[in-house]
This record gives structure tokens, C-alpha cells and sequence, in this order.
């Protein structure tokens, strides 16, 4: 990945891969309403993804320096093999892990790209992850941390 | 006639000499009426709640309460507002004096002209006149009152005497006691607008004062086949927007809602409370006997409809008997409900499960209806690093066996994680078996879902909060039969996009205890396993709850939910109200076939 | 000069001769409702013989409000806006008497600074309403500066009133467990200040109005009430002490906290119109010096109201009572009857209005000259609203 747009097309991957993951998940869901949860994690990523393309488009820009609330909710959580009869409290750490895995990837490879250019793309990718959890540990905070 | 009668008068000369009374070179100088003159009203409306009290008190009928454009009723406020005329209004103050929000006030302008005679009526604050914004006027002395601004204390406990039994802690109103508390409500009736299940409470508390207890408690049975347990345990929402609350104690409607039920002997309820109607042939069927189900099965038994109940564990209640401590709702009480409820001929199978017992399918098939209400039994995890250690338990796990008579062996000395009231129980339950207990909590004290009343009471029998902590990894002690908890502290940081402040975990500030025993009680959801994937794929479930139509009718026509399965709240006043509802939609849907 | 009358015994109701008005030798007149001699919503059917009144009748009903039914309907809290209205010139005793009188039956205890602060708006009530009446009594005897003096000095009273009580007329400040508010910053200092003006302002009324040749010459003698008519008549307050009877429930059934205060009782010898005005005076300064007394030794601190119930469904056990108080024109009282409801079961007020503007004017006019008939019936200090409640 050396150009920005390679490192974009990756990212954009990686999220239409997120989106298939929740819709493979929301047909095999066996819990009542979680079929509808993944449904909205898998439409949460194709918005993400969606938010990449204009990006690549020139539409939208990254922001490399923005600030992201860090929870830090998934990173003391135990990981959670995705199944069939998976909670909604699961489903959540699932999500946050994941985009905490890929908050981690790009902030990695910002720091091992010199091009400051490249830097700056996956310092504003990674951000993005970091919303994205933010999202999914907000929800975990209002949902499942209800009494805590 | 002395020579000096006819001289003396010639004094009143003096006094050409003196300066006149009458002020100023004008004529007409507008002297500003006294700093608390009762001249003419004015209401603050954002902090008026519409109880009406200043209505009630006019002699003159000189205050009607109105509905004003741009307001709404909403929790707390009838959206009512007080309009005066000022062709009846005499002046006195009263309004002002019974003010229960203290809004209204009057000010200390004198006159008021206008040519157009009906602005002479108004209601107050909402209209433009000439006194806006004037500061002085009449007001209530803030040590003046109509009505007591004080509740009557209930009698509990003392702390030191509860941790050491599961005794009641709340003992109860005498009736003298209640009889004075009761005479402090001002019957605006905010708090039936308020209450999920809308008892009828300014009647009930009205036959208090009339010594009429049977009266009262037939009043509670229209809405609420619970009162001795709402009594001791309701979340009482209606206190918390009590308008005698504003500016001094709210009324203690729950005690005396179960002071009524104390009044009155089980053996009186047949003769005082409403019979079962003629049988209808109608078969339904309940999943749950907590106070949703019980509730439902109650108003639809009345209603003459046969009534089963399927209850996976030995006892009726649900949370009531396995979630609420003994010392908060002792069995008797509780028993007290339960078996009237059951003497209306409502049949309960204990020990029987839906879909281990019966297939959830069947009951669709054998039953006019449905009714779910199986609650939130399922703990939330913690999802740390080493919960499954043999030293972390759960509370619901710790309360229900309490509440079976075993011994959950927690030791000396106890960590309760959460913040909620099943957190408090297991702490407070942690207490009385002889642990020391140390409660951790994520947030701050003020963050707490808890009710205030079970905090304050978890302190004062010496529990020790350590608030903004968060637990990440559970370890093995140097004792086996010891964990080390590990935790660290956190800051609050105000979420931009609003709602409560969130912790968030500060990794360089990390501390290590060990304990006896680690409690989890962070929360819990729902069980929706026995309802086969083919039926719930149909049905709308969010968050492991129900979300249901009118009437609390799902899309299945047969099937209708409610309680913590089904509500937001996840209360048991809700639950009652959802299987009251349910009733009526079930009744309503089998007696015309008509969805809610 | 009118001849005082000459009655043998003023029990003496020997039928008199009867009045043949078609003889032509009586003119009939009627004085009142609306007169500037009368002192209110009343009136004087008068028969006349010449000058000289040979027979009075009173008539009223021109006022009647219904008060005592209407309570009846009312709850305790709301009848005391409405018990002021019952004397319009001192609705302070209808608040005093009616709020004791409900504390009573409801066994309520008043704070101790209440009683202080009731005892002063009722001295200061006697103060305004003698000082209205004095202006009066001048006016009717043809001395126009004088009303002008006192009705000033009223009004500076009415501004204590107002920045007290929050009103000038009906206060609404005595109220069934207590008043309503306390004294406000430096109202003492200006209370002292008015005293002191009022008090150097009677001493001038004394000069024009009571050492007046004319007020002496036509007062004196005029409307004599003899003793032995005190107590048959039911006669009270300065017009019973003027005729010596050493009579004031303040000082013989004391009540609030006149057992307190350092005062005499005013007496006179022979109750005339100049004597009984003559008591009146005195009566002024005695309460200025009862208010300055007040002020002085009244406490500052504490609770002014008792603790009372919820008034808006307010019961009051079954039971009866009778509270009287010494208003300016002698006992005023309330007969309260409950009946463990939330209302009044029965209320009678005794205004002594009621015996001085009927029965005894009647009795006084007979032989008096019909130029002095105002003056007679201003000098028995009646207030026709009490009448008929």
C-alpha cells in the first residue's frame, strides 16, 4: 500500500468485509431482535464504508487531528466468539473489538509510514475506527452498563 | 363659657404654617405601593405545576385553571394555568400562601387601568401587563404555611439493629401517623398523571382521612393488585413530582398506601373486594408470576376468563420473592397480594417451565391467550479477564439464596460492583449475613440508578462506597479461597453529544484489593430462549425486549407481553400496569375480536 | 340651648302620648340611607315636633351581606378573608376573634410572638378607627379642620398597615394559627415616628375640638346616659365608661397579652356627648402609649404561627365557643359553633353597634334637637355593617 488511494480501497474493504460479517450474523441469529441488531451494525459499516468512498472521491475529508473520547470499554473486556445464540451484550464487544483492531492497525501503520501524507491517511483512518468504537462503547455504556 | 374655650380654638392658625401633608408640587405623584403590598398577580408559569391549589383555596371562585396555547401536560405539570378575574378576586393572598410550586406571587403595583374589560381576566405570566418584571409585592413568609412542609418520619430501624436481621426496616405508620401525613396532600392528582399504573391516589389518601380503610383499599384494587408490596417497595415516581415536594417534603404516598393494606385483615378481602364475573369459557394463559403476570391474571379472572399460570421456580412473585430482600418486602406481605390474587380461583403451576415443560407453541395453540411477563432473570457479565473465578458470584444469584433459605458463603469481607438496586440489595444482604462490604461503582453517587432512600440506607448501616472505580481483571489471592480484585479509577468527561457523564478508566491509577468474595451486579437482561426462532423472527424484540403495540399486543394476535421483558422502566408498578393493560386488551380482543 | 333630657328613670317606658301625624303639628323625616350624618348604611325615620324629635326609629338592612350564612358554606381558611368585612372601619377584631375563636375549638396553640404582634394591629386598629371617629364627632358638630388632621394621621397608620399586612383596609394579617408575616426593617422606627406626630396632633384637637366653646356648648349634656340605663340597655365601651362604669375587657377578662401592659381604665362621670368624646381622647393616647409598650417589649424572634394543619381540608372537632375582645366601641364577641366538618356549623357575631344605633338612639333622640341628631349618633361610635353582619 503505497499510494493514498491503494490505502483507501483497503479500508473501504475492510469495511464492506465488516458489513458482510453482521449480515452473515443477522441470518444466522437465533435470539429474538438480533437478527435487527446486526442488521443495523451491518448498515452502520456500509455507512462507514460509504463515508471512505467520498473520501476517495475528494467529497469528504479525513481528519487527522481530531479529538476522539476514548471509553477505553473494550480494552479490558474479554474476547467473544461470534455464534448463533450470541447475546446483545456479546454482539456489542464483538463490534467494539473489532473496531478497536482496526483503530489499532492503522495507528500502527501511521507510525511505521514516513511519507507525511500517507501518515496523515491513516492517522484520519484510524480516528474513524476510534469514532466507530466510540459508537459501539457508547452504546455498551447506555445498554448493558445501565446499572454500572 | 370660659374666655379661654373661645380662644383656644384659634390654634388651628399654627398650623397654615406648617408644611402640608399631601406630597410633591403635582398633584397626582405615583407613590409605589409597600414592598409587600397585595396588589396585582403574577405567575412564574415555568415553575407553576398546574396542582391547582390556589384554585381550590379562591373563596371567591375568582381562579379557574386553563389550558394555556404552547403548553403541554408532561410528568410533574398538568399544563394547566391559573386565570384570574379580577371581578371576583378579593385580594386576600391566599392563592399566593397555598402556592405549592411558590410561582405566584403578587405584586406591589396599585392601579390598573384599561378600557376593554375582559383583559380584567387573565392568566397570570402567560399575558403582557404592566407589572411584568416588577420585583416588589406580596409573597409567602418563608416561614408560613398552609400545610405541613414536613412529611411524618416513617419509624425505622435503627442501623445497627438492621444489619443484624432481615427484620422489616420500615415499621410502619401508626394510624394517628398517618392520619396527619395524609391531611398534607392537596389532591392535585399530578401524581395518578404520574404513576405508571395511575392509582387513584388523592382518594385513597382522602379515605385515610376519613378513617374509611376498606374504602381506600377497594380504590387501590382498581389499578393495582399489589398494594401491600407497592407499598413497601414502588419506585413511587409519583412522590418524586408531588408539587407539596417543591418547596418541602413530597407526601409519603407509598407508606401510606401501605398503611391501608396493613389496616385491613386478608380475611376481610372477599367481603370488601370486587368477585369474579360469570364464567366466559375462555382459556388464558400466563408465562410468569411475577407482578406483571399476577396482575394480568388478575384483572382478567375478575372478568371471568379461566386463568393459568406457568412459574419456573417453586414460589409466585417473581423478582418481588427472589430479587427483593425480605427486610424491604417480607413474604407475608407480599403473600398478603399473592393469595388473594390466587383465592379469585387463578390457577399457578409452579416448577413449570415454557419450553422445557411446555413448548411455547402449544400455549399459542391451547390458549385464547397469551400473556409473557418473564422478567429480566439473566445477570449481565462483567466480560473481565478471570469472572469466572470461583470467588465472583452474582447478585441476583446471591439474593435468590437468600431468599431460598441457603447459604450463599460469602465470607467476611465483600465487593459489590454496581450501582443499581439489586446492587444495594446484594450489598445490604452482604451486610446482615456479617461481611464487611465495599461497593464499587463506575460513575458517582449521583449517577446511581439505585433508589436515594436504599443508598442513604446501604451507608448507614456501613457499607463503603468507592465511587468512579472500575473493575478489569479478576485474580487468583494467596488464599484459594480469596480473589484479588483488580481495579482502577476513573474520571468523568462530559459526552458532547449530551446524556450522563462517562468514566473513563485512568490505566495509570491502578489498585489492587483482595476480597472473600466479588459480587456482579451490573445489570440484567432477558431470557427469550423458549420462544422458538420460527416465532420470534416474527415477532419485534429490541435489546432482548419486547416492543409491543396497544394494549401491549404483539404482531401474533394471541400473544401480549409486558413488565421488564417489555418496558423501559422495569419497575414492578409498570409491570402492574402493563398486565392491567394487557387485561383490558385481552378482554377487549377476546370479547369483540378487535386488535388494541 | 337644648335641655339635657329629663327622664325621671331612664327606665321609664310609660307608653307616650300617641302621635297623630294628620294633626299637622309633626313632620315626619327621614335621615339616611344616604346622609353625611349618618355614620354609615342606616337610617332615621324621625318624627318631629318643631326642632325637637319627639319619636326615632332606626331602619336598616341597607348593608345586609349575609355574612354569618355565607360563612357556613366557606372552609375555616377562607372565611377569615371574609370575617373583616364584617366592621369595614376595624376589621382587625373580626380576625382576631374569629381566628381564636377556630383556634380554640381546634385546640391550636398561637406562638407567643403572634399574640404580641395580633395585640398591636389591634391597638393600632383602635388608634386609626378613634382617630376616623374624632374626625367624625368634629365634622358633625361643624369643625371641618379637625377631620382633616385625624384623617391624615389615619392614613400614615394605613401606610403601617400596608407595608405590614400587605393592605390598608382589609388586612387579612391575623389569620387561624398565627398572622402572616412579621414586622419589616425599620417599621418600628417609623411606627415610633407616626406616634409622635399623632400624638402632638391630638394634643392640638384637644385645643380646637375639645376646649372649643362651640363643640362644649352644643355636646355638653346632649344624649346623657344615665347608669342606671347602662346595664339594661347592654352598653358597653367608652359609652358606658363615661358614665363611670369601670368597665374593659382588656383589663377584666385580659386576653393576648394585655395582662402585660401597664394601663388604666378610663372613666368618666356623666355620659354625654362631650364626655364620651372626652374618653375617647384619652383612649387615643392610652393606645399610643400601649403600642409604644408593645414595641418595646415584643419579641423579635421566633415562630409567629402555630403548626397547622392542611387548611384545605381542615376538620375542627365538634364544640362551641364564645370570644370576645374589647374593640373600640366595647365588646365585640363571636359565638362559634362546629360540628367536626370542614365547616362552620354557625357563626354570630356580637357588634355593639347593634344595641347603641337601635335601642339606645332610639331612647337618646326623643327630645333632642334635630340639628344635633348626627352629633348624637356620631358620639355612640356606631358602624352599621355590625349590625347586620
Amino acid at each position: 500500500m503505497n499510494t493514498v488511494d491503494e490505502i483507501l480501497d483497503y479500508a473501504i474493504d475492510q469495511e464492506q468485509q465488516a458489513a458482510d460479517f453482521y449480515a452473515d450474523m443477522a441470518k444466522r441469529a437465533e435470539k429474538g431482535g438480533m437478527k435487527e441488531i446486526f442488521l443495523e451494525f451491518s448498515a452502520e459499516e456500509e455507512r462507514h464504508r460509504d463515508k471512505l468512498l467520498n473520501v476517495k472521491q475528494g467529497d469528504q475529508e479525513l481528519h487527522a487531528n481530531q479529538a476522539v473520547i476514548n471509553l477505553k470499554i473494550s480494552d479490558y473486556l474479554v474476547d467473544v466468539e461470534p455464534h448463533e445464540n450470541i447475546s446483545y451484550q456479546d454482539a456489542l464487544i464483538v463490534a467494539m473489538k473489532r473496531e478497536r483492531a482496526a483503530f489499532r492497525l492503522y495507528s500502527d501503520m501511521a507510525e511505521k509510514v514516513t511519507e507525511p501524507a500517507l501518515q496523515d491517511v491513516f492517522l484520519g483512518l484510524a480516528k474513524e475506527e476510534a469514532k466507530h468504537k466510540l459508537f459501539f462503547e457508547s452504546e455498551y455504556d447506555e445498554r448493558v452498563l445501565k446499572d454500572n | 363659657m370660659s374666655l379661654k374655650d373661645l380662644i383656644s380654638p384659634f390654634f388651628v392658625w399654627q398650623r397654615a404654617f406648617e408644611k402640608p401633608y399631601t406630597v410633591g408640587l403635582k398633584p397626582i405623584v405615583e407613590r409605589p405601593g409597600a414592598p409587600a403590598y397585595r396588589g396585582f398577580h403574577i405567575n412564574m408559569s415555568d415553575d407553576c405545576v398546574g396542582c391547582g391549589s390556589c384554585f381550590t383555596i379562591c373563596q371567591n371562585h375568582a381562579i379557574d385553571m386553563v389550558k394555556v396555547d404552547g403548553l403541554e401536560a408532561h410528568g410533574g405539570d398538568s399544563g394547566l394555568r391559573p386565570r384570574f378575574d379580577y371581578g371576583r378576586c378579593c385580594w386576600c393572598g391566599l392563592c399566593v400562601d397555598i402556592c405549592t410550586a411558590g410561582s405566584l406571587r403578587m405584586t406591589n403595583e396599585y392601579a390598573w387601568f384599561t378600557t376593554n374589560p375582559d383583559d380584567f381576566r387573565f392568566v397570570a405570566g402567560m399575558e403582557n401587563k404592566s407589572w411584568d418584571g416588577r420585583t416588589g409585592g406580596y409573597h409567602r413568609h418563608p416561614d408560613y404555611h398552609l400545610f405541613p412542609p414536613k412529611r411524618i418520619e416513617m419509624e425505622m430501624l435503627a442501623p445497627e439493629e438492621s444489619v443484624a436481621s432481615f427484620t422489616e426496616v420500615a415499621k410502619g405508620y401508626t394510624e394517628e401517623q398517618a392520619k396527619l401525613e395524609a391531611d398534607r396532600c392537596v389532591e392535585c392528582g399530578i401524581c395518578v398523571a404520574t404513576c405508571p399504573a395511575h392509582m387513584d391516589v388523592p382518594d385513597y389518601i382522602h379515605s385515610i382521612r376519613d378513617g374509611d380503610y376498606e374504602k381506600g383499599l377497594q380504590l387501590m384494587y382498581r389499578t393495582n393488585p399489589f398494594p401491600a408490596t407497592c407499598g413497601r417497595i414502588c419506585t413511587r415516581r409519583c412522590e418524586s413530582v408531588c408539587p407539596v415536594g417543591i418547596q418541602g417534603e413530597p407526601v409519603a404516598i407509598r407508606w401510606l398506601k401501605r398503611f391501608i393494606v396493613d389496616q385491613v385483615a386478608e380475611a376481610d378481602y372477599a367481603r370488601i373486594l370486587p368477585n369474579v364475573e360469570a364464567d366466559t369459557g375462555k382459556r388464558i394463559a400466563i408465562v410468569g408470576a411475577g407482578p406483571g403476570g399476577l396482575s394480568a391474571a388478575y384483572y382478567l379472572r375478575l372478568k371471568g376468563h379461566a386463568v393459568e399460570v406457568f412459574e419456573s421456580q417453586a414460589q409466585a412473585g417473581g423478582m418481588l420473592r427472589y430479587g427483593v430482600p425480605s427486610y424491604r418486602l417480607p413474604d407475608p406481605a407480599l403473600d398478603k397480594d399473592i393469595e388473594h390474587i390466587r383465592s379469585l380461583g387463578v390457577e399457578i403451576h409452579f416448577n413449570h417451565s415454557i419450553g422445557r415443560d411446555t413448548a411455547f407453541s402449544d400455549l399459542l395453540d391451547n390458549y385464547d391467550a397469551v400473556f409473557v411477563s418473564t422478567g429480566l432473570n439473566v445477570p449481565s457479565q462483567m466480560r473481565i479477564q478471570g469472572e469466572d473465578h470461583p470467588r465472583v458470584m452474582d447478585g441476583l444469584k446471591l439474593l435468590d439464596d437468600v431468599a431460598n433459605g441457603k447459604d450463599p458463603q460469602i465470607g467476611t469481607s465483600v465487593a459489590v460492583i454496581g450501582g443499581g438496586n439489586v446492587a444495594m440489595d446484594a450489598a445490604r444482604v452482604s451486610r446482615r449475613l456479617g461481611a464487611e462490604v465495599t461497593v464499587l461503582y463506575r460513575r458517582r453517587i449521583e449517577d446511581m440508578p439505585a433508589d436515594t432512600e436504599e443508598i442513604h440506607e446501604a451507608q448507614a448501616e456501613g457499607c463503603i462506597f468507592v465511587t468512579q472505580a472500575i473493575p478489569v481483571e479478576a485474580l487468583n489471592a494467596a488464599q484459594s479461597d480469596q480473589v484479588t480484585l483488580k481495579w482502577g479509577e476513573a474520571e468523568m468527561l462530559q459526552d458532547p453529544k449530551g446524556g450522563r457523564p462517562r468514566p473513563v478508566l485512568q490505566e495509570e491509577r491502578m489498585h489492587l484489593d483482595t476480597f472473600d468474595t466479588v459480587v456482579s451486579a451490573i445489570g440484567q437482561g432477558s431470557n427469550l430462549d423458549y420462544i422458538p426462532t420460527e416465532i420470534s423472527d416474527q415477532l419485534q424484540i429490541k435489546w432482548g425486549k419486547f416492543i409491543p403495540g396497544d394494549y401491549q399486543q404483539m404482531v401474533l394476535n394471541k400473544l401480549f407481553v409486558g413488565g421488564d421483558v417489555a418496558n423501559a422502566t422495569a419497575d414492578a408498578i409498570s409491570a402492574i400496569e402493563d398486565g392491567h393493560h394487557a387485561a383490558r386488551g385481552i378482554h377487549r380482543f377476546l370479547d369483540t375480536g378487535q386488535r388494541g | 340651648m337644648p335641655q339635657p333630657p329629663t327622664h325621671s328613670s331612664s327606665l321609664d317606658m310609660a307608653q307616650p302620648e300617641p302621635i297623630d301625624l294628620s294633626s299637622g303639628k309633626y313632620v315626619k323625616l327621614w335621615q339616611g340611607p344616604q346622609h353625611p350624618g349618618i355614620t354609615g348604611n342606616m337610617s332615621l325615620e324621625l318624627t318631629l315636633c318643631g326642632d325637637e324629635i319627639v319619636e326615632c326609629k332606626t331602619h336598616v338592612g341597607y348593608l345586609h351581606r349575609g355574612f354569618e350564612k355565607f360563612m357556613e358554606r366557606r372552609t375555616y381558611i377562607q372565611n377569615f378573608t371574609v370575617v373583616c368585612r364584617i366592621a369595614v372601619p376595624e376589621p382587625t377584631f373580626n380576625e382576631y376573634l374569629y381566628s381564636a375563636a377556630i383556634e380554640e375549638l381546634a385546640g391550636i396553640e398561637v406562638p407567643e410572638r403572634a399574640n404580641w404582634l395580633r395585640a398591636l394591629n389591634l391597638e393600632m386598629m383602635r388608634l386609626a378607627s378613634f382617630l376616623m371617629w374624632t374626625g367624625g364627632m368634629s365634622g358633625a358638630f361643624g369643625l371641618y379642620t379637625v377631620p382633616n388632621w385625624t384623617l391624615t394621621y389615619r392614613d400614615y397608620i394605613l401606610d403601617l398597615f400596608e407595608e405590614l399586612t400587605g393592605a390598608r383596609i382589609y388586612h387579612m394579617y391575623i389569620v387561624p394559627g398565627g398572622v402572616r408575616n412579621v414586622l419589616p426593617d425599620g417599621w418600628k422606627a417609623r411606627a415610633l415616628e407616626i406616634l409622635k406626630g399623632t400624638e402632638k396632633m391630638m394634643r392640638e384637637v384637644d385645643r380646637v375640638m375639645m376646649n372649643n366653646a362651640v363643640f362644649k356648648a352644643r355636646s355638653k349634656g346632649l344624649g346623657l346616659i344615665p347608669p342606671d340605663m347602662v346595664d339594661p340597655y347592654g352598653i358597653v365601651g367608652p359609652n358606658a365608661r363615661a358614665a363611670g362604669f369601670k368597665r374593659d375587657l382588656r383589663k377584666d377578662e385580659p386576653y393576648l397579652v394585655y395582662d402585660q401592659l401597664d394601663f388604666e381604665v378610663v372613666t368618666a362621670t356623666a355620659s354625654d356627648a362631650y364626655e364620651r368624646a372626652w374618653v375617647r381622647q384619652q383612649e387615643i393616647f392610652q393606645c399610643i402609649n400601649l403600642i409604644r409598650q408593645m414595641l418595646e417589649r415584643m419579641p423579635d424572634s421566633g415562630p409567629f404561627q402555630a403548626q397547622m394543619p392542611n387548611v384545605l381540608h381542615w376538620k375542627i372537632p365538634p364544640g362551641e365557643t364564645y370570644l370576645k375582645a374589647e374593640c373600640t366601641r366595647g365588646e365585640y364577641g363571636y359565638y362559634v359553633v362546629t360540628d367536626g366538618s370542614e365547616y362552620v356549623r354557625r357563626v354570630h357575631v356580637r357588634g355593639p353597634s347593634y344595641t347603641h344605633a337601635i335601642a339606645v338612639m332610639e331612647r337618646l333622640a326623643v327630645g333632642t334637637n334635630i340639628a344635633d341628631i348626627a352629633g348624637l349618633m356620631v358620639s355612640l361610635h356606631t358602624y352599621p355593617p355590625e349590625i347586620e353582619r
